[in-house]
């Protein structure tokens, strides 16, 4: 191949890979989310009933279950859109870290910066501005999910 | 780095421009979820954080983060949230030791847009890309057990785990305080 040619080329995949890698750098956008620290996999993968029976009081116990054992947690905002939370507060223990374990199913307001990509959104929380604790009382509907939560011994 | 956006960006542009189907070869077990779809593919293993923000420690963060898998075929980032263990647990021990590795990975999919499910990933199966041993994605109670010497005993880990405890005992079950507890346990364990 002539040597202009093979330069034309290499130019041409370098400019696909620079363009690759614009778009593997996620833009970032400020935001101000008020949702529920959820568990994602019970959630998304409807495991243990429908979304509704899967957040706030009724799923505590098994929201620590999920978050300690390292399943990503979520923000459910009020519009129902879900954003993976990748680091809260300064810390980025997102694979089963303290911060995020001692807000499970409660309310937060965050403040922080969204990134979007494959159709996941994702949030770095910079600050959680407002915690309201567990005021989504669905253990009134649904009782504990699942069943077995809550064990026979916690009645003696 | 160049070669493996070189190589992902050429098989993109080879690739239908529908969304794939994975599923071909797939071995994964069901789990029979409602919008579980196997799926089986090469990727490389990807810190999500960095890929998204630039903050990159070494190793991927050395197990603290959550970690992707970066599709070799369409250069998506699937974002795994569960290993194969029944068990409330996830993925992410799994991965950590391909940090930065192509991977081939074996699992379901679950593919749900009407509740904003799409390209999350249950792993129930890993091996280094090009080898042929593969290792089932259950060390998660492994590790747990490791790092909790003082929490061993009868039962599932999640009902030992210190933390988990601790939150109990602090906010009870329901996460409303001991005192919304007593009534609502004495009443469900009738």
């Amino acid at each position: 191949m002539p040597t202009k040619r093979r330069a034309t080329l290499a130019a041409g995949l370098i400019t696909i890979a620079a363009a690759s890698s614009l778009h593997a750098a996620a833009q970032g956008e400020r935001v101000t989310i008020k949702g529920e620290v959820i568990d994602t996999w019970c959630y998304f993968s409807g495991v243990m009933g429908s979304a509704d029976a899967v957040v706030g009081s009724a799923h505590h116990t098994c929201a620590l279950w999920c978050s300690a054992g390292g399943i990503p947690v979520g923000l459910l905002a009020e519009d129902g859109t879900v954003y993976m939370v990748l680091k809260i507060d300064g810390d980025d223990t997102s694979n089963g870290g303290d911060t995020q374990l001692q807000i499970a199913s409660h309310t937060i307001t965050a403040d922080g910066m969204l990134y979007q990509r494959d159709g996941i959104n994702y949030i770095v929380v910079s600050q959680v501005v407002a915690d309201d604790d567990i005021i989504n009382a669905t253990h009134d509907d649904y009782g504990v999910i699942p069943g077995f939560a809550i064990p026979k011994s916690a009645k003696e | 780095m160049l070669m493996k956006h070189l190589i992902a960006i050429l098989a993109l542009l080879a690739a239908p421009a529908a969304a794939q189907d994975f599923s071909e070869g797939s071995e994964a077990k069901t789990w029979n979820l409602y919008a579980e779809v196997p799926a089986r593919f090469v990727a490389t293993v990807v810190d999500p954080l960095c890929e998204l923000t630039g903050d990159c420690p070494e190793n991927c963060g050395g197990g603290k983060r959550q970690l992707a898998l970066l599709r070799m075929a369409d250069d998506v980032m699937v974002l795994p949230l569960k290993n194969n263990q029944p068990a409330f647990t996830g993925a992410a021990n799994e991965l950590l030791a391909f940090c930065a590795q192509d991977v081939e990975v074996d699992g379901l999919m679950i593919d749900d847009p009407d509740i904003g499910a799409m390209n999350v990933y249950l792993v129930q199966k890993i091996r280094a890309a090009g080898t042929g041993e593969w290792t089932t994605a259950s060390k998660w109670t492994t590790d747990w057990a490791a790092a909790n010497p003082k929490a061993a005993g009868k039962g599932p880990w999640f009902r030992r785990d210190p933390r988990i405890l601790a939150e109990i005992a602090r906010e009870g079950y329901l996460g409303l305080g001991v005192e919304v507890d007593k009534p609502f346990i004495e009443e469900w364990l009738e």
